[in-house]
């Protein structure tokens, strides 16, 4: 079952109503059979994994905490880690590398006549994954104490709203409101709706209808001149806004409603004015997951080699993000070119900052506009290599991005003015929340006619252009 | 050591590392009040911090350095061993 699936829309009222009539310290159980229920119906033998790493992560956090000896404490935390991150090594990487040791024999005639075995990805594995590691982790460091309820500890893993694609949620945020299981207030709830509302619109309007028009393109690519594949380029990183950004805001909004806050994913990332800034708002649970849980500990580990060791350690939490992304040479660039993106921007930080101060830039409109744009395409051509293809493919697409042009591709004209009009009203609404956070409000206006037309106009939006024949969501395959 | 001489030379590694003096020393300072105190200068102050004492951090004692206070105790229980 997806949010954009018609038995969500049954199934998420029956939830509020058997949340709100469970006695508040219940409905963490409520919570917990729903979410399970909610993932059996995606493949069942799923919810066996899942199970399964809440039950290691609740019996080695509990045996973190139950000792003062630092070696054990530090063995518990690494079996537990090692233990959860098999499952997601064997499902995203025994294809690949059963398939390159084939190759690799093949080269010397030797010919192993194993059957493949075709193994489907469960559905959110890394997500839930990571956040057991986090908890782990958090135990061990003793950010918190670990969880006695085994309940719990299994609702942070399978909390159903995201389950399938974050938030990235931490365990110090999510226990203690599971345990209250507290009435969510008016504020509360219409809020969530209203986050509904705009992530359908953003998934359903404009991530779905981009979709269709760049993926024409995209698929075709030999097919298409470079102007083409310039503009399926740069509405590419709008796509994956409007269908992560968009799932995120329906996963923060029907938790919203349950009473429960969940950390934002994307804050306006298209109006960063660098790339460090840019991955500051965009994917946040999972950046700053990678931060506090890799990024961090490599710079201490390799703080004697001083802004190097910054570089390196920058280099590595890239190209690692980039093969979770997927075991492919095409993510292995995609990688490289963000960690070398980066530390460019490192390495020229203070220079930069000297420099915007002598010249007083940091209030110049014209170099804000600019720097938002080189940082938009900067991020649009990495993107080239971290769409899943197969690395040549991406080379083609690059190489003729400059050497063919011609008249853009238009193809259904129905379906270009639809985009365009998702994606203005997507990026407008992204520009006053930016630069005029407290003016032009509708979804917030303080006349509850401007309210009302405002959310039906998204509402008949939806209806009318969004693409309802429940396509996938970019992010499930990670 | 003396508690204000390591408040002294924090104060130096600070303006070095972040090429400016507007910071007020204090037990309740943190990175977030300090500008240009980010993740980039964080541990370059703390190899400076350890250089400078000639001591060593563990990687969880600097999870708990919440506020100069927490690592002025932190380097104080180190180099009086």
């Amino acid at each position: 079952m997806v949010f954009t699936s018609f038995n969500f829309l049954i199934f998420f009222p029956i939830v509020i109503f058997m949340y709100f009539v469970t006695p508040q310290r219940y409905r963490w159980l409520t919570l917990l059979i729903v979410s399970y229920f909610f993932y059996i119906n995606i493949e069942p033998v799923f919810a066996l994994l899942t199970a399964a790493i809440s039950l290691s992560t609740y019996f080695f956090t509990r045996l973190i905490d139950g000792t003062n000896d630092e070696k054990k404490k530090n063995k518990y935390m690494v079996i537990n880690i090692i233990l959860i991150l098999l499952p997601l090594f064997f499902y995203k990487y025994f294809n690949e590398i059963n398939n390159s040791i084939f190759m690799f024999l093949d080269q010397f005639n030797v010919r192993w006549p194993l059957p493949k075995i075709k193994l489907l990805l469960p559905i959110g594995i890394s997500y839930y994954t990571f956040m057991a590691i986090g908890y782990t982790i958090d135990v061990y460091s003793e950010e918190i104490k670990a969880e006695k309820n085994l309940g719990i500890v299994a609702l942070f893993i399978s909390f159903f709203p995201l389950i399938l694609s974050g938030p990235i949620e931490r365990a110090n945020n999510m226990l203690p409101q599971f345990r209250s299981g507290k009435n969510p207030d008016y504020d509360m709830i219409s809020s969530g709706a209203k986050l509904m509302l705009w992530g359908y619109f953003m998934k359903l309007v404009v991530a779905d209808r981009t979709g269709i028009y760049i993926n024409s393109i995209f698929e075709n690519a030999e097919f298409h001149n470079g102007s083409s594949l310039i503009v399926a380029t740069l509405l590419y990183p709008i796509q994956v806004y409007g269908d992560l950004g968009g799932y995120s805001l329906i996963a923060i909004g029907v938790s919203k409603i349950l009473g429960i806050n969940v950390m934002d994913n994307f804050r306006r990332p298209f109006f960063a004015t660098s790339m460090s800034e840019f991955w500051r708002r965009w994917h946040i649970s999972l950046i700053s997951w990678l931060t506090d849980y890799l990024y961090t500990p490599l710079t201490f580990a390799f703080r004697k080699y001083k802004i190097w060791g910054i570089v390196i350690a920058l280099m590595i939490t890239f190209i690692l993000s980039g093969l979770w992304h997927g075991a492919s040479l095409a993510f292995l660039v995609w990688g490289v070119m963000q960690g070398v993106l980066l530390s460019i921007e490192a390495l020229t930080n203070k220079k930069k900052l000297t420099f915007e101060k002598k010249f007083n830039l940091n209030n110049n409109r014209l170099y804000i506009i600019i720097s938002i744009i080189i940082t938009y395409i900067l991020f649009a051509t990495t993107e080239i290599f971290g769409r899943g293809t197969d690395i040549n493919e991406a080379i083609t697409i690059f190489h003729k991005m400059f050497t063919t042009s011609g008249n853009i591709f238009i193809g259904t004209s129905s379906i270009v003015i639809y985009m365009i009009f998702g994606i203005t009203l997507l990026l407008l609404k992204d520009f006053t929340d930016e630069f005029y956070p407290n003016k032009f409000l509708l979804f917030e206006s303080k006349y509850k006619i401007v309210r009302i037309v405002s959310f039906s106009f998204v509402f008949i939006l939806i209806l009318l252009i969004g693409v309802l024949d429940g396509s996938q969501f970019i992010y499930f395959q990670f | 050591m003396d508690r204000n001489v390591i408040v002294e030379k924090l104060r130096d590694i600070f303006v070095r590392i972040l090429e400016h003096e507007e910071f007020d020393i204090k037990d309740e300072l943190s990175a977030a009040d300090v500008n240009g105190w980010d993740s980039l200068s964080h541990m370059l102050i703390v190899g400076e911090v350890e250089d400078t004492f000639s001591i060593k951090f563990k990687f969880r004692e600097l999870n708990k350095m919440k506020n100069l206070g927490d690592m002025i105790e932190i380097i104080n229980s180190k180099v009086d061993l």
